[in-house]
């Protein structure tokens, strides 16, 4: 008995990077035909339960063993599709999976208001596909295995985000939006490989960095990069081509904004750290000059603009949908700096920026969902009528801003220092304004909560709702996430210090 | 068969016939796609892209790639003509003139990545040459190892479903994905979409989101308004602008649906339109 | 549409030679052009065929909304089951020849390779009648003058 069980964890072990991907697929399959809402609930749930103890597993593995590698079908790469995973996004998948789980959670009570009973099962079908989309474009070591993933996970997330219809129409012309920018973006990746098979003669992502290593610095290898990079940009909500996003987090039901906020994105910067830096010979003029004069400066563009226009949103949702884009020009300003420091710094931001950002569009869900607030106008008296909703808002919004103790700090702090060491001081002073420009923001929602009174309806005050359990656990547990991992931050520092060393051991 | 003749053209010192014959296709594409670009009748439209998806089969035909044809042919000139066909009739018939200003944007981006095409030319492997590195690798690694490996005569298929199985796995499930994505937007009877979010507690938003309506009078007319591909959403702070363009989106979708309700409870009704479609095809 | 006499007998004539073709054309795909993603499409341009001639609503009656459903599920899952069924006996996701073993002779592959394929055409062809049902149950009047 003993031995079988050893059997199956070693099994489990080998096979985690496939099943945590098929598994999902699997269960979003069978939940699309499932009639009971409940049923279907709770196959998500167990799902990203196993998902996210499989990518423990993987984690786990990466850091004793270091690389795992899984040649799909049994045929050896480059003929065959690897799944690879080292340092870099080991971490990613066990965010996406436990951001998974915490969403799952919440979903229960925010899914029964606001879909369509009967739509209900192949709702969650629908997620569990991009919820697998994006575990499958991290976990993979195939370039265009990652299109084809990044496609299972845009469309899938273009139907949820319209599914926000039934709550403001709005969401239909957010996800066509979406729809229209995610193609284009996902074409103009899907060419950029083409240019890379090309140059190469190879899809899988190890033989191409090796081949590209080898050969001649060339045009074709330069319009590849311009092509991925601009594909991926519209993925990762890069400056001028985040258009897509504020509207589809805004009108998105509160569920998957909070999901996409904290790992669609992320899952495409990672996929930007993947292609620059380890794909890529990052030691090339062109990347050194791309890196340093176009993702550093639109990074920093972006986090003014975007920080601007947040300040002057009215509706929460968009405001922290333009802070979105904003904390993407941190983290593509830690990926432009290039060094050690500055990919550790910018990898932490994603990190602990996903559980920041996925804390707030939580709570603002659960605002939605006792008093159907979405403006800021009406956020008064909320830390009287909602005082544990907006406690998890309070520490998540202090995170935003960088507040010492929240995990926000953390790596921000590191961003400056590795901008500081880089002599960039004109990126310090940018990190600097635009965290002032966060508290502008973050400290309007929260002086309409806390300073001002109950609100009242035909002269009688709100009464006092609190949201369900099971939505207020999923929110606390993230937001004292981003306390636990701002006071002790050494595991994310860790973490990301073994992703960065993947990305330089990759720069030779 | 074709590389053959191609060979022996070469050989002879002479342009090989397939090069004039891929030439002339491709200028062929060129003129339908501007042609796409400028016609406003939507149904020409939808026609002309079949025509764009034939001609491109037969320009894959001569590239020797017939799987690749034969999808392009029956995807793209077959199925997908006849759902565009069926989509349009939801809209209108006719698409609203896009203004120059609107169409500078995407024609910037078509211009750029064109540019940046011809720019990696000079770099390019030469059309056909079997030193290149595709021709060289994994590529034809496969032609000779599928032999003895899969022992499939068509090594596209060897590829597809077994060496890269994977990825046409991942391909099914998009297909499934947007098969589910119909039925979760539009449900297969064309009965979706009224059902409204409720707040749970008490709602006391001061200014409520635009909603499902049904719009009762007979002057809703579905109103198309074309956008541009890559048409970015109008900035966040004319947000009156949004609302107008999601109030046109939710006036579309309802007139779209009136008739498709009295459709339930008319037999009749329901086979009208069937006769001019299948006239059509 | 009873007029059109020769459309319907056509059509009746046709609708079973097109899934044929389309069935040859899957089974057929390990030899030449062709397989399950063009057998699904040439599947489901039999059904939007029928829909054309006889109307959506006998055609939902012979191919009812429900089966598409099932049948869009059945696809995917035939696909991943095929891996799983690899995975239980022992070897890699989606490695076919564990399904049979033969030492000369790779007869795994053509199992796994048609399996697959079959929930290809499964999903397909499903999903192609899928959207076709429903613009179609949405489509308006169309008024004469339209045409």
């Amino acid at each position: 008995m003993f031995n079988i069980l050893a059997l199956s964890q070693a099994w489990l072990t080998n096979e985690a990077p496939v099943a945590i991907v098929v598994l999902p697929l699997i269960m979003g399959a069978v939940c699309a035909l499932l009639p009971k809402e409940r049923l279907a609930w709770f196959c998500v749930l167990i799902t990203t339960l196993i998902c996210t103890g499989l990518s423990f597993l993987i984690l786990r593995d990466v850091m004793a063993n270091g690389t795992i590698s899984y040649a799909l079908g049994g045929w050896d790469p480059p003929l065959g599709i690897e799944y690879r995973v080292d340092g870099l996004n080991a971490p990613v998948l066990m965010l996406i999976s436990v951001i998974g789980v915490i969403c799952t959670l919440y979903a229960l009570r925010s899914v029964s208001a606001e879909i369509e009973p009967k739509k209900r099962g192949p709702f969650y079908g629908a997620f569990m596909i991009a919820f697998a989309g994006l575990l499958g474009m991290v976990v993979t070591g195939d370039a265009f295995n990652v299109f084809v993933f990044l496609e299972v996970s845009s469309i899938s997330t273009y139907v949820l985000v319209a599914m926000g219809a039934s709550r403001d129409r709005r969401a239909l012309n957010a996800a066509y939006n979406y729809l229209i920018l995610g193609s284009i973006g996902a074409t103009f990746f899907v060419i950029g490989v083409g240019f890379l098979y090309m140059q190469t003669g190879t899809l899988n992502m190890a033989d191409i960095a090796r081949i590209l290593a080898e050969s001649p610095e060339s045009r074709v290898t330069q319009v590849a990069f311009a092509f991925i990079v601009v594909g991926l940009g519209l993925k990762l909500a890069m400056f001028p081509l985040h258009l897509w996003l504020p509207g589809a987090y805004a009108y998105a039901p509160s569920f998957v904004t909070a999901f996409l906020a904290a790992t669609a994105t992320k899952a495409a910067l990672y996929l930007l750290f993947r292609f620059v830096f380890t794909i890529f010979d990052p030691t090339a003029d062109f990347i050194i000059s791309a890196l340093t004069w176009l993702l550093a400066v639109l990074g920093v563009i972006g986090m003014f603009f975007a920080s601007f226009q947040a300040i002057f949103q009215s509706d929460a949702r968009r405001l922290l949908a333009f802070s979105s884009v904003a904390q993407v020009g941190y983290m593509l300003l830690g990926v432009g700096i290039g060094t050690m420091a500055g990919v550790t710094a910018g990898y932490v931001h994603l990190l602990g920026h996903a559980m920041t950002k996925g804390a707030l569009f939580l709570c603002l869900g659960a605002i939605w969902y006792q008093f159907g607030i979405t403006r800021i106008s009406d956020f008064k008296g909320l830390g009287k009528t909602m005082p544990w909703t907006m406690g998890a808002f309070t520490i998540a919004g202090i995170s935003l801003i960088g507040v010492p103790g929240t995990v926000g700090f953390v790596s921000k702090f590191a961003l400056l220092t590795a901008a500081a060491d880089k002599g960039w001081w004109w990126a310090v002073a940018a990190i600097m304004f635009t965290s002032i420009l966060a508290l502008i923001y973050i400290g309007r929602m929260l002086e309409a909560a806390w300073l001002q009174d109950r609100p009242k309806v035909d002269g009688v005050d709100v009464a006092t709702r609190e949201a369900p359990a099971s939505m207020l656990i999923a929110m606390w547990t993230l937001a004292i996430a981003c306390v636990v991992f701002g006071v002790n931050a050494s595991w994310p520092l860790e973490l990301a210090g073994r992703a960065a060393s993947v990305i330089m051991g990759g720069a030779g | 068969m074709l590389n053959l003749i191609n060979a022996a053209a070469a050989q002879a010192g002479n342009v090989p016939p397939t090069l004039i014959i891929d030439i002339c296709l491709m200028a062929m594409l060129v003129v339908v796609a501007f042609a796409i670009v400028r016609i406003r009748s939507l149904f020409a439209i939808v026609m002309l892209q079949g025509v764009y998806s034939l001609l491109s089969a037969a320009w894959f035909v001569s590239l020797d790639a017939v799987d690749v044809a034969f999808t392009e042919s029956a995807v793209g000139a077959g199925i997908s003509t006849v759902l565009m066909l069926s989509a349009m009739l939801l809209t209108d018939r006719k698409s609203a003139p896009v203004p120059v200003k609107k169409a500078l944007g995407p024609l910037m981006v078509c211009v750029l990545a064109g540019a940046a095409m011809f720019y990696a030319i000079p770099d390019m492997p030469a059309f056909g040459d079997p030193d290149s590195p595709a021709n060289t690798g994994p590529g034809m690694e496969y032609m000779t190892a599928s032999v003895k490996q899969v022992e499939v005569p068509n090594v596209v298929t060897a590829v597809l479903a077994s060496y890269r199985g994977y990825d046409t796995m991942a391909e099914t499930v998009v297909i499934f994905m947007a098969g589910l994505g119909v039925l979760l937007l539009l449900g297969l009877n064309g009965n979706a979409g009224f059902w409204q979010a409720k707040v749970q507690g008490q709602n006391i938003c001061t200014q409520a989101a635009p909603r499902a309506r049904i719009l009762t009078s007979p002057s809703d007319k579905p109103n198309t308004e074309p956008r541009a591909p890559g048409d970015p959403e109008p900035s966040s702070k004319n947000t009156s602008v949004k609302k107008v363009a999601a109030k046109k989106t939710a006036a579309r979708k309802t007139a779209a649906k009136k008739p498709a309700t009295k459709r339930t409870t008319s037999k009749k009704a329901a086979k009208k339109p069937a006769k001019p479609k299948g006239e059509a095809s | 549409m009873n007029s059109h006499l020769i459309l319907r007998t056509v059509s009746k004539f046709l609708i079973p030679l097109i899934v044929v073709y389309g069935l040859y054309v899957h089974f057929h795909g390990d030899f030449g052009p062709g397989g399950g993603f063009q057998a699904g499409v040439i599947v489901a341009a039999a059904v939007v065929l029928y829909a054309l001639i006889f109307g959506l609503d006998a055609c939902k009656v012979a191919v009812p909304p429900s089966w598409i459903r099932i049948g869009m599920t059945t696809g995917v899952l035939l696909y991943v089951g095929t891996g799983v069924v690899t995975w239980l006996l022992g070897g890699a996701f989606l490695d076919y020849d564990v399904l049979r073993n033969n030492p000369d002779h790779p007869a795994g592959q053509h199992l796994g390779i048609i399996l697959v394929e079959l929930g290809v055409l499964f999903t397909v062809a499903t999903v192609m009648v899928a959207i076709f049902y429903a613009f179609g149950s949405r489509t308006p009047d169309i008024s004469d003058e339209d045409w």
